[in-house]
């Protein structure tokens, strides 16, 4: 304010009121800052920096899920992968079992003491088919029921052929790990023991023991179409280890960039402490120059001169 | 000439020393009193007789001195901007209330805002994807998207309820208008009266005043000087207080205004003699007038488009989808802006996860709709609009307050030094007219002496 002005011990008060309450309102300020650790207390703080603070928010909020989706598509893959395994364990000793069954040595009461143990195999093998995870059969697609196979090794789920699964969406369980990006997790119970209207796995099982008990002639046949079961199983196998890398990738990635959203967040949101700290300082420094200075001016007056 | 002349000469010029004394100790006795203008005794000399007379002329100096008046030291031109000023000021103050108590509806950045909740609710559809067999991650779901429906009709409801307080608080204020115009009125009327009596009406003009500046912190005024040192007030150019006579404002709520339909029939101020609307502009009132028809209406109505559009886009995709029981989805939410957002969906398998055409626990249609939350003009990016225009209204409106309180303090800087007390000054002119006093005082002795000189020791001849 110009000093051409007439001032009077009233507009002095006033202003060094003004002044001080100025003062204490920026200490108001960087006391807020430092008391919530947050630069933006209000959108009216920043509007920009409050609509990134929100995105990256929201983006963390996404991406977390996106973590947890890929976690929850991983132990999918994991427990296909660890029953695939014990299913071809099985399918490896009942080949052995075939290959002693057609060596001349054995006789009708041998045939049909590894006949019983390929039945018995074949229902481990139905058991594994039925595993679960987290209460849901994994080789069922994306059908409402209890078992994939029942007792006698029929398919009860869904996505069996002529239903692609691979294109969906019958039959077709993924996850969601990153934008737009859907991973599958499951395999159909004909994918991994084939087409049952053509002959699955058990079938081939079902004539196998037959045969053993029955026609051994036959069972070289039988080893034939065996082996291209297992063959399937191998290569769906192999196709789920590369999901399982890809799920694994979009998890790491996932974490990563969560990391780098918190770090965004922080920078638009959190104070930078030292800075706020020092600020504080300056503006406390100010503060008392302005008591200092108000206490000085008040004071003096003509009356402390006059006699 | 009369001998004693000099007497009377000396007694004018105690009086008017005294007189000055007085207004002196008036002033320091008044140094902090709001609204006290400083008064000055505006003196002058006495002439001598001027009318002629055949046997008697008079052939001395003047005649002492005369009281001419007692003067308010108050510049009008500034008293009118100050009103205008203050006025801007008030009506700017009332408007950044009302944004910041707008902030703390939203509560936006924060853990627990609509933002947040949305996140949680789109997070809720993943879930429900990775285990649509899981009547746990869709009572989840629902209990969240009935959080967000809270949410949003918190928000609603907040801003109604803000609404509804700043009418009540402009009735108050308008019959707090009311109240001081007809009290400006009552003064005028005294002041008119004093001043034609020939009596000094400074005190009772600076009462005048002060609530005319008060009024100007209401309401949007001009002011206009009128005969007699009375003041005119003005509010949208016509009178609301003239001379002795005040009139009334009235507000008027057309058809039961609400927020909702606050911008097509707005809330006005009406005359109460003949219910003609009052263009009312400035103040808290004129703030007050804005938050009403303008802000919190179109806020109000930007969050309920924010909500329309979370329930389109939702349902539009629910519906494409397939329950736990085989059926097609239903409508999730339902909103009205009247009774607000619900939802309509209560048993947890009636959530739509699955695509037509696949098994009863597909997750397709609840990914689909978890990746609502980045559509392009989806709700989030609406809301977070929303938000940033809040911001930036906020901030614009601090900024002009900020703006504002400057050119009101220095014109109240300018004011007060016209018309405020300078303590220095008041000793200084003190110990003047002390002197003067004083030397008026030797002047009456020194007339005394000669008088004595010549009534007692004069005629001595010969005695």
């Amino acid at each position: 304010m110009s000093t051409a002005f007439r001032i009077t011990q009233r507009s002095i008060h006033e202003r060094s009121l003004t002044n001080l309450s100025l003062n204490l309102e920026t200490m108001a300020r960087f006391q807020e800052r430092l008391s919530s650790g947050r630069l933006i207390n209000r959108p009216s703080d920043n509007p920009t920096g409050t609509v990134s603070a929100m995105q990256y928010r929201a983006d963390i909020r996404r991406v977390e899920q996106f973590s947890r989706n890929a976690v929850d598509g991983s132990n999918w893959l994991g427990v296909a992968d660890s029953t695939m395994q014990q299913v071809l364990t099985a399918t490896g000793r009942i080949r052995e079992l075939i290959l002693r069954a057609s060596n001349g040595s054995v006789d009708t009461d041998g045939r049909d003491a590894i006949a019983a143990e390929v039945d018995s195999l074949r229902q481990n093998i139905i058991d594994l088919a039925n595993t679960k995870f987290l209460d849901r059969p994994i080789f069922a697609g994306t059908e409402q029921t209890n078992l994939a196979y029942d007792a006698t090794g029929t398919y009860l789920g869904d996505g069996a052929p002529p239903v692609d699964p691979e294109a969906g969406p019958e039959g077709r369980v993924e996850r969601n790990v990153a934008p737009g990006v859907n991973v599958r997790v499951n395999l159909t119970g004909p994918e991994v023991f084939g087409d049952p209207a053509v002959g699955d796995l058990f079938a081939t099982l079902t004539q196998l023991s037959t045969d053993l008990r029955t026609n051994p002639a036959n069972l070289s046949t039988d080893l034939q179409a065996l082996d291209v079961h297992i063959d399937t199983i191998e290569n769906q196998l192999a196709k789920l280890g590369a999901r399982h890398r890809q799920i694994e990738a979009m998890r790491q990635k996932a974490d990563d960039n969560i990391m780098l959203i918190k770090n965004g967040l922080s920078e638009v949101e959190d104070i930078d402490l030292p800075q706020t700290i020092v600020d504080l300082q300056l503006q406390e420094v100010a503060y008392r120059a302005a008591l200092d200075a108000t206490s000085r001016v008040i004071q003096p007056s003509l009356l402390d001169f006059l006699r | 000439m009369s001998d004693f002349y000099g007497i009377n000469l000396a007694l004018s010029s105690l009086f008017a020393q005294r007189r000055a004394i007085e207004i002196a100790g008036q002033n320091v006795a008044n140094a902090n009193t709001d609204g006290y203008t400083r008064q000055r005794i505006e003196q002058g000399a006495r002439g001598a007789g001027l009318v002629p007379a055949i046997h008697s002329t008079w052939k001395g100096g003047g005649g002492g001195v005369d009281v001419l008046g007692i003067e308010r030291l108050r510049n009008a031109f500034f008293e009118l901007r100050a009103a205008q000023e203050h006025g801007n000021l008030a009506d700017l103050e009332t408007m950044s209330r009302v944004y910041a108590r707008m902030e703390l509806v939203f509560n936006e950045p924060s853990d627990t805002g609509i933002q947040a909740q949305l996140a949680d609710f789109w997070a809720g559809w993943h879930d429900v994807s990775n285990r649509p067999d899981d009547l746990a991650a869709r009572t989840q779901l629902l209990e969240r998207a009935r959080t967000l429906a809270t949410g949003f009709n918190q928000a609603a409801s907040g801003l109604s309820r803000q609404w509804d307080s700043s009418l009540d608080q402009l009735e108050t204020i308008v019959s707090e208008v009311n109240s001081l115009g007809s009290r400006i009125a009552e003064l005028n009327s005294a002041i008119i009266r004093a001043s034609q009596g020939g009596l000094s009406p400074n005190e009772l003009a600076d009462q005048r005043d002060l609530l005319v500046s008060e009024l100007s912190e209401l309401i949007g005024i001009t002011v206009r000087p009128a005969d007699h040192g009375a003041v005119d007030v003005l509010v949208g150019g016509t009178a609301l207080v003239q001379g002795a006579i005040a009139e009334n404002l009235a507000v008027d709520t057309p058809a039961g205004t609400t927020i909702l339909n606050a911008s097509t029939s707005p809330v006005r101020i009406l005359w109460a003699k003949d219910s003609f609307p009052a263009a009312v502009s400035g103040g808290q009132v004129g703030g007050l007038l804005t938050a009403l028809n303008t802000v919190l209406p179109d806020y109000r109505s930007r969050l309920d488009s924010v909500t329309q559009n979370l329930t389109d886009v939702v349902n539009n995709q629910h519906v494409l989808g397939v329950d736990l029981n085989g059926a097609a989805g239903t409508n999730m939410f339902s909103f009205d802006p009247l009774t607000g957002l619900s939802v309509l969906i209560t048993d947890p398998a009636e959530i739509a996860a699955a695509t037509a055409g696949s098994g009863l626990l597909d997750g397709g249609n609840a990914i689909a709709l978890a990746n609502l939350a980045t559509l392009a003009g989806g709700p989030d990016e609406e809301y977070q609009s929303l938000v940033i225009s809040l911001g930036v209204d906020t901030q614009v409106t601090n900024r002009r307050v900020d703006i504002q309180a400057d050119i009101t303090r220095q014109i109240d800087g300018i004011r007060d030094s016209e018309a405020g007390v300078n303590l220095d000054e008041e000793m200084a002119n003190l110990v003047a007219f002390q002197r003067a006093y004083e030397a008026g005082s030797r002047f009456l002795t020194t007339i005394d002496s000669m008088l004595d000189t010549l009534i007692n020791r004069t005629g001595l001849v010969g005695r």
